[in-house]
């Protein structure tokens, strides 16, 4: 055996077959939503074909949901919501974040506890009190219902991630700037979150994500179909009784996916910078 | 029925009577009509039922009355949510389905309609009697039922007639004995034995009253599932399933038997209408050789499972004669009659006017869904609507005592689970 043969070997035996693995594993649901999307109901239903492939590809359920249900508006209502909530999160988090990083105060052990508590509050327990809210506020079936409650789940996210991440800033760029007369916010706006950049990515990308995919308070707050997101107007109108329609379903299920894997793709880099500074000390 | 707190008939009389009156001497009570009114429904199987309420119903009530009604839709399996979180907040809809024993779980929360369903009952030839199994609370009606949505046998008529069958059995072991001749050419059945929310109450609690067995007695207070009928029929379910069934039927749920059933892994399942109603819109081929049929009957006799749908009106209405006036219109049967025509039969009517309706004859073999109306129960009976029944259905009790029997338990541990956890919801 050559050297490059041995070097092709274990190249592949330590690189492209753990990676391959790895794809396959990460990419099946999304092949399996795509294959299922193109079958017809015959083909979904059939024990004697193959499954892992289509044999007579159609775009039957693509059409349907389409022109039978309000998909291109859940879609819209979905993005607005998960931007705007995610925005919302973001600032109302680094303002909780950075003093909690940054400043010795009394009680700062206590807010920080409080943040990750409020985080692993169940939404079951919280819902009833929330629509009392929102029915007082006349907000039911508008997008601001959501665009409010979310930030009650993401807010403290953000600023638990954030937090750790603002840590890694060295203070001494802080104190240079303080020393060349820089006030406590013109540090926090000019120095400290042009450097935090990737924390606020990875922030952000798992808070528009978890916008995206939340499904109790959409159920409660939006019941007309023309304000619902992607998560609840699927299910509300594509799962009848005991019988699921499952190229519609699958078909919903990707295309609602797709924002998210490009936004994913464009920011991966930072989105691992963030998540990796974020988890060790500055 | 015993056991469950209801009106007599006199009693229904005096409250129409009152009712008669009190709209006789409307005309001098000037109220002003709401605007609009929202009613809350469950998506339905059928897509055209609810179109027809929105499109149509809803449409001739705003012209005859000027009210507008919205008709709001939600998901399946959401309902519930929706009407505890409209229910405990005293705003949202103004009326709403309510299925099982949710009359009885916000009893508090929605108004007497006893006065129209007097009414209604007796413009209707009559309401079955256990239609009010799932309304009646402390002696008044909480919503009015418009339909049973029930679980009949699905079956494969090629394939019992290969195996020597031209009908469905008749009684419990007749199917047990056909099952395993099926299974043997092939064909094995399928029940679901998991945690879904219909298709296996479906099965299990008519098999357990066709036995005799109970959970609790009348009273609603004594546990008696220990018992040797109880034995009997945990002992005859753990041979159905291994003898004639598929093995993961254990951890399906309700979508599960829908989908072996389509793709021809199972000759007979438990199921509401709508295998035979898919099979229709894609599988035409199949559906000529499918056919529904009654549950068995056991030593005790033939029940079904009561899968009760009806109108309720939210307390925090502001204006409730408004509609328990809208309710009254929907269910006179120039309106009610051809909702239920759009449904052709999946929603089985309370009331005995419909009994030979023309709905049943667009096909037959959808009479047996008439049939088992009157041997309908809920879970729990014949002990009247507690918070213990609902308890009980919520955490799965008697279909866990089945699905661990045949899982592989001793009939006697599985009941003795079952008598333990009963115990403990009923004294708490």
């Amino acid at each position: 055996m050559t050297v490059e043969n041995r070097g092709w070997h274990v190249r592949f035996l330590k690189l492209w077959l753990p990676l391959g693995v790895s794809l396959i594993f990460a990419l099946f649901p999304f092949y399996w939503m795509a294959i299922t999307s193109l079958k017809t109901n015959q083909e979904l239903y059939s024990r004697k074909l193959t499954p892992l492939y289509v044999h007579n590809p159609t775009l039957k359920h693509y059409i349907d949901l389409f022109t039978e249900t309000s998909f291109l508006e859940w879609t819209w209502n979905t993005f607005v919501v998960a931007v705007i909530s995610t925005a919302i999160s973001l600032i109302f988090g680094a303002m909780l974040a950075y003093p909690l990083a940054r400043i010795r105060f009394a009680g700062a052990a206590l807010v920080s506890f409080a943040i990750a508590a409020t985080y692993l509050v169940p939404q079951p327990l919280l819902f009833v009190p929330l629509a009392d809210l929102i029915n007082k506020l006349n907000l039911n079936d508008t997008l601001t219902s959501v665009i409010l409650t979310y930030p009650t789940l993401l807010i403290p996210f953000c600023a638990w991630l954030l937090m750790g991440y603002f840590r890694t800033v060295p203070q001494e760029l802080e104190d240079a700037a303080r020393i060349d007369g820089a006030s406590r916010l013109q540090t926090l706006i000019k120095v400290v979150l042009p450097l935090c950049g990737p924390g606020f990515i990875s922030a952000g990308i798992f808070a528009f994500t978890l916008a995206q995919n939340e499904f109790l308070y959409a159920l409660i707050f939006l019941t007309k179909t023309e304000v619902r997101t992607v998560p609840v107007g699927a299910i509300a109108e594509l799962v009848k009784g005991d019988v699921f329609y499952w190229g519609q379903l699958m078909a919903a299920a990707l295309l609602g996916s797709v924002p998210v894997a490009i936004i994913y793709s464009f920011f991966v880099e930072h989105y691992v910078a963030g998540l990796t500074a974020g988890s060790v000390k500055g | 029925m015993a056991g469950v707190s209801r009106q007599s008939r006199r009693d229904l009389l005096k409250v129409g009577a009152l009712g008669a009156a009190a709209s006789l001497a409307g005309p001098s009570i000037v109220r002003a009509a709401p605007k609009a009114m929202t009613m809350m429904h469950e998506s339905s199987f059928i897509p055209p039922y609810d179109a027809f309420f929105k499109n149509k119903l809803a449409v001739a009530y705003e012209k005859a009355t000027g009210i507008k009604i919205n008709y709001e839709v939600v998901s399946v399996g959401s309902l519930l949510t929706r009407v505890t979180t409209t229910a405990e907040n005293g705003s949202g809809p103004d009326m709403s389905t309510v299925g099982f024993n949710w009359a009885y779980l916000f009893d508090e929360k929605l108004i007497d309609v006893s006065d129209i369903a007097a009414e209604i009952g007796k413009e209707g030839g009559g309401w079955y009697d256990n239609a009010q199994e799932a309304v009646v609370v402390n002696g008044k009606w909480k919503a009015i039922p418009y339909a049973n949505i029930g679980q009949l046998m699905n079956w494969r008529t090629d394939w019992f007639k290969e195996a020597g069958y031209e009908k469905f059995p008749d009684t419990w072991d007749e199917l047990l004995e056909a099952g395993i001749k099926l299974k043997k050419n092939g064909h094995p059945f399928g029940f679901e034995l998991g945690h879904g929310f219909g298709d296996n109450h479906g099965w299990l609690y008519p098999l357990l009253w066709s036995y005799g067995g109970r959970e609790v007695e009348a009273d609603g207070k004594t546990i008696v599932i220990d018992s040797d009928e109880t034995a009997r029929a945990i002992d005859y379910c753990r041979r159905l399933y291994k003898e004639t069934m598929v093995e993961d039927c254990l951890g399906w749920t309700d979508v599960s038997n829908n989908k072996a059933f389509l793709s021809e892994q199972i000759s007979c399942t438990n199921n509401a209408e709508s295998i035979l109603w898919l099979a229709k819109k894609d599988f035409p081929e199949m559906a000529k050789v499918i056919d529904q049929s009654q549950n068995p009957t056991g030593p005790k006799g033939r029940f079904h499972f009561l899968n009760v749908q009806a109108h309720a009106i939210f307390s925090h209405t502001p204006d409730k004669q408004a509609a328990k006036d809208f309710l009254r219109w929907l269910m006179k049967p120039e309106n009610l009659g051809p909702w239920y025509d759009v449904a052709v039969t999946y929603y089985q009517p309370f009331l005995h006017k419909y009994d030979d309706a023309p709905m049943w004859n667009v096909d037959k073999r959808n009479i047996p869904y008439r049939d088992a109306v009157a041997s309908a129960h809920l879970p729990g009976w014949p002990a009247p609507l507690s918070r213990a029944q609902v308890e009980v259905i919520a955490k799965f009790v008697v279909i866990d005592m089945f699905a661990q029997a045949c899982a592989g338990k001793s009939t006697k541990d599985a009941i003795a689970e079952a008598k333990q956890k009963l115990t403990a919801i009923y004294k708490a």
